[in-house]
């Protein structure tokens, strides 16, 4: 083959590929995230979740846009944990690749630089990756998101701690530095002080940091009662392993933002894993009735035989996010953004992620459930009431 | 006091794994004048290594040391025959850019294979730990750092007592006068990739008992190793584990009384300080 020749075949497929997107029987839904790079761990849940969702919504028949049965396709970009290269993608899937509308990443600060593009070209996003109240805090019209704000993430867990005894007066609070974290910091800090309860040790550590042992060394010098803990997966595995090396544990509870709901978690950490409490907006339940899956736990059963590993929460909320947009189009019987957004604003229906409907700046508000993980099992805790008794108060390394 | 002690401690046992870390970077960066950004992740495949070997077939991490350098030698000694030689010699920014690219490589090489899961070598002694006064030692860091002094005390020794040692060295110091006597810089070189990177593969399964492994563990790793190479002198084995020590105490004393976001911050304004009051120390190398 000649070299125009294999051009002119090279940009017939290209054209091809465009014109399928182009397409007005499908819908497509964009997104970049991190599918590999340092958050691939968690960003691969959101590009599961992502095909999983437009998967099921199409055998069941795709949606009906202004009376057109209208398939929905995904277009999923690797932003490799790059923030930057991310931004640069949404514009890419936006003015090149044409989609319709967007899905988010992992993430706060990801998603927080990300929702600016759609702001922008006025196209909305749903993203269940970013929790921060800053992503929301801008006035922006065409984000929406189905995590609970960050301030909150520790609000039932500290509600919890006024109904049990022995009654924990100190807590240290240790946080990272990143979008999602600062938040839950600066909410937790009010929360606390509503609750009465003293800050004994309130201290940021660098994003990605590996060694905490300073850190746990003067968490032991002031020998908090509870200790709060803010930061991504992989450094609250070194936190609870660098804590048992070092002997250092609160003396009544120590509960973690993430990391506790996944499998990878206590797989991790094997017995170490035991009585770290943490959060979840979301466990596979079959309460949570959903319109294409059945309910939850048929969801997390057809998740883990298609992806061979357990969905956690982000995997839910990333499901949630591609049936808001079917329900918002399907209301809108149109594909054009601004209308599909005013339809987002509006939604309000019952998914296996629980009930999805926005507040006014566009976030979900959803209580948290505290979990707890009980001789190698998640167990649910509380939520406004106990569910379970949680293993409390938590003993020290050398008497588990 | 018994903080500042406990900081201390924690700082030296820490810095000791630093040390390691850089010593393999140190080495090829002195004899063969390659800065190798792919230094991080032989680290991650030796941590990987030490993972499968003590999952796998039950080899307590230890032990599996030196299974994992043996292998990460294998693999450094034919990257550095079959790929590295060849540019072995040519201008930095050859190096950098293939350093580069084995690095890219390797890393999604590795998350294809391994997933992104994080993996801990997590043997039931990990945590004990053994109380001294005020002062509590972890057992896994301290056998870590252990490892880690004995490892730099046999670089050491082998650099300087054994003909090939000395050959690595004459190579490093004077190429010409080295072939002169008989030495065959090619297999020198393959001889010190080999070394660097069964080093990097002690201090990655060292790194999964202490913290864990991912496939993307390398990045930071191999900035933190080139910092510990150039404070401690490239390939002066004892000088980079002191490198390693005075990295390791700054980072834990800044943690403590100035702020632990500000870490890297001193570990890279380290290096500045370094470069602008010694800049001989490259400079008279490069």
């Amino acid at each position: 083959m000649t070299r125009t020749t294999t051009l002119a075949a090279f940009a017939a497929a290209v054209a091809a590929s465009f014109a399928a997107f182009a397409d007005s029987d499908t819908v497509t839904l964009g997104a970049a995230v991190q599918l590999t790079g340092r958050l691939a761990n968690t960003g691969r849940y959101y590009g599961d979740g992502y095909a999983l969702a437009v998967d099921k919504i199409n055998e069941k028949g795709g949606i009906t846009v202004g009376g057109k049965k209208m398939k929905l396709a995904l277009k999923v970009l690797d932003n490799q944990s790059d923030v930057n290269l991310g931004v640069r993608q949404y514009v890419q899937l936006l003015t090149q690749d044409k989609v319709n509308f967007l899905l988010g990443p992992f993430s706060s600060n990801d998603a927080l630089d990300d929702s600016s593009v759609a702001e922008k070209y006025q196209v909305p996003m749903v993203q269940g990756g970013g929790a921060s109240t800053q992503i929301y805090a801008r006035g922006y019209k065409f984000i929406f998101g189905t995590l609970p704000p960050a301030d909150d993430y520790f609000a039932s867990t500290i509600q919890m701690l006024g109904k049990l005894t022995p009654k924990a007066k100190t807590v240290a609070l240790i946080a990272a530095d990143d979008s999602f974290d600062v938040s839950v910091a600066n909410g937790t800090r009010k929360l606390l002080k509503d609750a009465g309860l003293e800050l004994v040790l309130d201290k940021q550590f660098r994003e990605n940091n590996a060694d905490f042992s300073s850190l746990l060394s003067l968490t032991k010098s002031v020998n908090p009662d509870v200790i709060l803990w803010a930061g991504h997966e992989p450094e609250a595995l070194n936190f609870i392993r660098q804590a048992k090396s070092l002997g250092v544990s609160p003396k009544d509870l120590y509960s973690f933002t993430v990391g506790v709901p996944t499998a990878d978690f206590r797989k991790a950490l094997g017995n170490d894993a035991n009585y770290a409490c943490g959060m979840t907006s979301w466990l596979p339940s079959e309460n949570n009735k959903d319109e294409w899956f059945g309910d939850a736990k048929q969801f997390a059963k057809a998740y883990t035989d298609r992806f061979k590993y357990p969905p956690d929460y982000h995997a839910a909320s990333g499901v949630a996010d591609v049936e808001a947009f079917a329900k918002a189009i399907a209301a809108a019987g149109s594909t054009d953004p601004q209308k599909v957004r005013d339809e987002l604003a509006k939604v309000d229906f019952e998914s296996l992620y629980g009930h999805v409907k926005f507040m006014p700046n566009g976030q979900i508000s959803l209580p948290q459930i505290v979990i707890q993980i009980q001789k190698g099992e998640l167990v649910e805790i509380y939520t406004k009431d106990f569910i379970h008794q949680p293993e409390y108060p938590l003993p020290a390394w050398n008497k588990r | 006091m018994g903080l500042f002690g406990q900081i201390l401690v924690n700082g030296i046992l820490l810095g000791g794994l630093y040390g390691l870390m850089a010593l393999g970077m140190g080495l090829v960066w002195g004899v063969l004048n390659i800065v190798n950004l792919a230094h991080g992740a032989l680290i991650m495949l030796g941590g990987y290594a030490v993972y499968f070997l003590y999952t796998g077939a039950g080899i307590d991490p230890f032990a599996a040391l030196p299974l994992a350098m043996a292998a990460l030698f294998v693999f450094g000694y034919l990257l550095q025959r079959f790929v590295l030689n060849l540019i072995v010699r040519s201008a930095l920014l050859n190096t950098l850019l293939i350093t580069f690219g084995l690095d890219v490589v390797l890393v999604y090489l590795a998350q294809l294979s391994f997933s992104a899961d994080f993996r801990t070598i997590n043997p039931p002694y990990a945590g004990n730990n053994t109380e001294i006064g005020p002062v509590t030692v972890p057992h896994a860091q301290l056998f870590a750092f252990l490892v880690a002094l004995l490892l730099a005390g046999l670089l050491y020794a082998f650099l300087s007592r054994t003909k090939t040692g000395r050959a690595i060295r004459a190579t490093s110091q004077n190429l010409t006068a080295a072939r002169l006597y008989g030495v065959n810089p090619r297999n020198i070189y393959c001889l010190t990739f080999g070394i660097g990177a069964a080093l990097a593969g002690a201090a990655g399964g060292l790194y999964g008992v202490v913290s864990q492994i991912t496939p993307y563990m390398g990045v930071t790793l191999t900035a933190k190793s080139f910092v510990i190479a150039i404070l401690g002198g490239l390939d002066k084995p004892l000088g980079v584990i002191v490198g390693g020590l005075v990295l390791g105490i700054a980072e834990a004393m800044t943690a403590l009384y100035l702020d632990p976001t500000f870490t890297d911050i001193i570990s890279f304004g380290l290096l500045v300080v370094i470069l602008v009051a010694r800049p001989a120390q490259l400079v008279g190398r490069a």
